[in-house]
């Protein structure tokens, strides 16, 4: 800021002085008491009792000062203490300028300020670089000229701009007497800057350098308490040192980075190396997870057997990939004798056991030289480190692992488009030519469609066998064996969490299938342990165990939940903090019927914690408090074994989902335990709670009280602590609730077409409750009544009339008996629809049936009054239709006989009215009587022929009937004819 | 069991009735339908080939024997007045009134008749 100001001391304007007032007005104080205490003797101090200077004042002068004594500063006084010091810098330096006079002046500032030129001196390194610089009329002037705002943004700009400036005025005239250059701001604002030589070589000084020397100035007039340079100097300290500090981070993670590399590269002579160096800059940004990755093969925590087999697979790759024969040598030289000798030594021993894994690694290549399955994959719950395996062993193997996500590369031409780039492409850049390896994490979360993607990838043949060496990939380069178009030359690792997941059941056959094995504790606490460590964290190997058991030796969740605690600032891991502290749980998905399992069986006894008290009153009821106490027991009270249980059930239950389907595995499984209470106390607790869940469940979903939700994962938990048992349970998956729904399906579709028959008479009297309720059973006894098994002719006429009335009960309930066939090849009658399965409870012994005879005759009896009532009703209906139309013919055929005539008579008849017509239709003139008379009476004779050939051909035309002729057929004429209407 | 009875008047004077066979409909022109109406002329040329003229139209026959003649019936109901016990159980009786012996035939494609020939082509 002071070079700022010192510098458009020339050339500003006004409003300079109200807006820096304050600071002028120090200054200009500053000079005044300053000259009291001449430090110098060769200082002149021309300026002094100047109070205060004005612009215009300071810009006269400078122009005089540049027209009598070039080079001279307008201002010495004026400038910032910056300025000051780096004139005395020069001072000191013996860079005396030409003009003594007007530099003394300035340095007469600068001493008033102070500095002790001496020190300067001595601490000035005779030889420092920047003293190099000459000054040129710099490009920094402009810089300076039009920077607006503070220029305090870098101690060394504000130098370097300042050192030139302070022997090359900034002028607003031209200097006359010497050279000069000038400058433009982008305001348009010019400036003159007068040219002069450096004899000395003065020239810049480095900022830290004043720094240093400004340090040791002690301040005879301190208006504030601690002197300005020295704020200034502390301020200016602390910003080189995290300067520093930053770089020195920089460059420490460049070198560790470069060390990991260096490591990555020697990691196969297979000792156990150390870890990275820890980056404590570093590891307050990313996760520890991440941290202490392993980076070596033999830093893997999870099962060895496993960690053998997928790289044992992955070499089986080697003859295709890298195109050397079985007893593999690798490319790199440095990787091969390390993992071969590891292998070799490794087979051995396990090939005594797991052997069906072994053999299917030793199996033979298939015709083209890969393994026979062409995938590796490995399932797990989360946590376990299989990604970290894949890439390690990957990497290991000298390959460039591509990873893609499953789920989000979804789509199938998606999937495709990135298992061919990453199988049949070779990046060209940066992997040092090492073949792809294809990671395909969380596969189980693609579509089918996506695997069968995958499939086909897997499933292609290519020609090698009739054509070995057809030159058909492009991309297949310099490889030997590598050719055939599309062939899967790459291996594939596939990674779920869950192997029974449906679209992957496609894939399993085809697959290496590498199950994973929870990750020994012992190991997992021994890494955690040296973790821990290296954090500076203390943690006991219980506490560390307890954190391992919580997390279901989850290596993530375990590392994420010290980092954690790390991060909160606890430096000591204690039993308590781990069981306390809500992490390190899973958000996992449980099966159902592990949920229920656990619900039903008390937890293994377990090893007994440090922490905790072993003599817990075993499972008492926590039904009651079990809602209200839920947040109030956390924290502080040591759990007790069965408050630890219930929250385990409930959280249990909880990360389920399903919680119907829970419920009802409870509901369907609890009364096939063995139950320890004879006076059933516990099912009357248990069913109310299911009742209670009922309830709850229906007034959550039905009044849309989602509220009451929270209330419904506690009936886990009670069953638990109601039912729990150390036996194991034998738990069956639900299926009455679907049994009784399908059935409650089942009655209600029967009553509906019942109901739907029945005739209106009857149904006005029948809703569907009460003909469920109070009906049905009583007209199931009524529909059976005793028939004597003989043919109805020889009923008595009670008889007749008591059948008689049984078909119309059952007409008028639209009931039937109806043929079946039995699946054991009987014929029986049943009921249609039959209401039996409505109001008869199956287990009941059934009422005494009637005999297939009876059923039979009551069928047919049904059949016949049903023809005959709708014939009755057909009759009914056409009855006045077929009275209407013959009393209509007769009427017809009344009319008719004299009209039944021949020919001629019809012909004369039509002449007749032909003429009278034809009279009518001549008077197409104006004037129809006189002349129709006129024609007449004219045309007596002639015409004659004439109009009865007109008329005939009217006639005929005119006919009221007409003949449509039908071509190629003969469709015979039948008409039904029924008896009654012949009798 | 049904029993219908079947009693013819007179002893050989029973009137030959010629059953007409058309291949095609008969048509009215107008909604009223065909009662009462003529349906057309029959006439017979010198060969004894029957001529059949329905509205414009001229067909021409042929005469076949039937094989199986047909009887023309006449249903008696006996009345309301003399229906006691034993008069409705003798039901009702049908009276032969006509035999039919041959039919005419009329199966060709009828001709048109033209009437309004303009004088002049």
């Amino acid at each position: 800021m002071e070079d700022y100001e010192r510098e458009l001391y020339g050339v500003e304007d006004d409003d300079f002085d109200s807006q820096f007032a304050a600071e002028l007005e120090v200054l200009a104080e500053l000079e005044g008491t300053a000259a009291l205490t001449p430090s110098r003797s060769l200082r002149p101090a021309p300026t002094m009792g100047r109070p205060r200077l004005t612009f215009e004042e300071a810009i006269a002068g400078g122009d005089a000062a540049t027209h009598c004594s070039p080079g001279r500063p307008p201002k010495g006084g004026s400038g910032g203490a910056k300025k000051r010091q780096l004139t005395a810098d020069i001072q000191g330096t013996i860079s005396l300028p030409p003009t003594p006079r007007i530099k003394r002046s300035r340095l007469e500032a600068a001493r008033r300020l102070n500095f002790r030129p001496d020190e300067m001196e001595d601490l000035l390194p005779p030889d420092s670089p920047t003293r190099d610089i000459i000054l040129p009329p710099s490009p920094e002037v402009p810089a300076e000229l039009w920077g607006s705002g503070p220029s305090d943004t870098g101690a060394e700009e504000g130098c370097t701009g300042a050192s030139p400036a302070a022997r090359n005025p900034v002028l607003r005239r031209p200097p006359v007497l010497e050279d000069y250059i000038n400058v433009t701001s982008t305001g348009g604002d010019r400036a003159f800057l007068v040219l002069r030589d450096d004899p000395v070589g003065t020239g810049v000084q480095s900022p830290f350098l004043d720094i240093r020397w400004r340090g040791h100035g002690h301040g005879p007039l301190d208006l504030l308490g601690v002197s300005f340079t020295s704020l200034k100097e502390k301020v200016d300290s602390e910003r080189r040192q995290r300067l520093l500090k930053e770089a020195q981070q920089l460059s420490d993670t460049l070198c560790s980075l470069r060390a990991e590399k260096v490591e990555e590269e020697a990691q196969p002579t297979g000792a156990p190396a150390e870890e990275p160096a820890p980056h404590q800059d570093a590891s307050e940004h990313c996760l520890w997870v991440d941290e202490f990755a392993p980076q070596r093969y033999t830093e893997l925590l999870s099962d060895d057997f496993t960690n053998r087999c997928l790289l044992k697979w992955l070499k089986l790759w080697d003859p295709v990939v890298f195109g050397q024969d079985r007893p593999t040598r690798k490319p790199r030289p440095s990787v091969e004798p390390a993992c071969g000798g590891k292998e070799a030594t490794a087979s051995s021993k396990w090939k005594s056991h797991e052997q069906v894994l072994e053999e299917m690694l030793e199996a033979e290549l298939d015709p083209s030289g890969r393994p026979r399955q062409k995938v590796a994959l490995l399932c797990g719950p989360p946590g376990l480190g299989k990604t970290t395996l894949a890439h390690v062993i990957a990497r290991h193997a000298g390959y460039c692992v591509v990873e893609m996500n499953a789920s989000d590369d979804r789509s199938p031409e998606a999937f495709r488009t990135r298992i061919e780039a990453a199988t049949q492409m070779e990046s060209v850049l940066g992997s040092g030519g090492r073949p792809n390896c294809l990671v395909i994490d969380e596969i189980d979360g693609a579509p089918t469609a996506a695997i069968n993607v995958l499939l086909s990838v897997l499933d292609r043949k290519g020609p090698q066998e009739a054509e070995p060496g057809a030159p058909a990939m492009a991309a297949g380069g310099g490889r030997r064996r590598r050719a055939e178009g599309g062939l899967l030359m790459r291996p594939i690792i596939c990674i779920c969490n869950d192997q029974f997941a449906p679209s992957l059941r496609q894939l399993k056959p085809q697959a290496l299938l590498l199950h994973f094995p929870p990750t020994l504790p012992s190991r997992l606490t021994q890494r955690l342990q040296e973790i821990s460590q290296q954090r500076g964290m203390q943690a006991d190997p219980g506490a560390l165990a307890a954190l391992c058991e919580k997390t279901d030796n989850d290596i993530r969740a375990c590392i994420n939940a010290l980092q954690f605690l790390h991060g909160r600032g606890r430096r000591k891991l204690s039993i308590q903090v781990v069981q306390t502290t809500r992490v390190g749980l899973k958000d996992q998905r449980k099966g159902l019927f592990s949920v229920w399992q656990e619900v039903f069986q008390l937890p293994r006894a377990q090893r007994r914690r440090v922490g905790q008290d072993p003599t817990v009153p075993t499972p008492t009821l926590l039904l009651g408090d079990g809602h209200t106490g839920s947040g109030a027991l956390t924290a502080e009270v040591p759990l007790t074994m069965a408050s630890q249980r219930f929250y385990h059930i409930l959280h249990a239950a909880a990360s389920a989902g399903e919680h119907e389907k829970v419920v009802q595995g409870l509901f369907d499984n609890f009364l096939r335990l063995r139950l320890r209470d004879s006076s059933l106390g516990t099912v009357c607790v248990a069913l109310d709670w299911l009742a209670f869940d009922d309830l709850l469940g229906r007034a959550a979903h039905h009044g849309q009280n989602f509220q009451l939700l929270r209330y419904l994962p506690f009936l886990p938990p009670a069953f638990h602590l109601l039912f729990a048992t150390s036996h194991v349970p034998r738990i069956a998956f639900p299926s009455s609730q679907q049994e009784a729904q399908n059935r409650m399906n089942r009655t209600q579709n029967l009553i509906k077409t019942l109901v739907s028959g029945i005739t209106p008479a009857t149904r006005s009297r029948a809703a569907p409750q009460a003909l469920v309720l109070d009906t049905l059973c009583l007209l199931l006894d009524i529909l059976a009544p005793k028939l004597r098994p003989v043919s109805t002719q020889l009923y008595s006429t009670r008889e007749k009339q008591q059948l008689a009335s049984l078909v119309g009960t059952m007409l008028a309930y639209s009931l039937t008996y109806r043929q079946e066939r039995t699946p054991d090849g009987q014929y029986v009658y049943r009921l249609e629809p039959n209401v039996e399965e409505v109001c008869r409870f199956p287990e009941l012994p059934a009422r005494k049936p009637l005999t297939y005879q009876a059923k039979q005759l009551i069928a047919r009896e049904i059949e016949v009054e049903k023809m005959r009532r709708v014939e009755a009703l057909a009759r009914a209906r056409d009855g006045p239709q077929v009275d209407g139309g013959p009393l209509g013919g007769t009427g017809g055929t009344g009319v008719q006989p004299p009209a039944p005539c021949s020919h001629k008579q019809r012909l004369e008849c039509v002449l007749k009215g032909a003429a009278l017509e034809e009279q009518l239709e001549r008077d197409f003139f104006g004037r129809v009587v006189v002349r129709r008379a006129a024609a007449v009476s004219s045309e007596d004779t002639a015409p004659e022929p004439d109009s009865a050939e007109r008329c005939m051909g009217t006639a005929v035309g005119r006919s009221d009937v007409w003949f449509r002729f039908k071509e190629g057929v003969s469709n015979a004429v039948r008409r039904g004819v029924y008896i009654r209407d012949l009798l | 069991m049904v029993q219908i009875v079947i009693s013819s008047a007179g002893a050989g004077g029973l009137a030959e009735w010629v059953l007409m066979e058309l291949q095609g409909e008969i048509e009215a022109r107008y909604s009223t339908g065909l009662a009462g109406n003529l349906l057309g002329d029959l006439h017979y040329t010198t060969e004894g080939i029957p001529v059949l003229i329905v509205g414009h139209h001229i067909l021409y026959g042929k005469i076949i024997h039937l094989e199986k003649p047909f009887a023309v019936l006449v249903k008696h109901t006996p009345g309301e007045q003399d229906c006691d016990e034993l008069g409705c159980e003798s039901g009702t009786r049908y009276l032969v009134t006509a035999l039919i012996k041959n039919k005419i035939l009329f199966k060709t494609r009828p001709k048109p008749i033209i009437t309004n020939v303009p004088k002049k082509v």
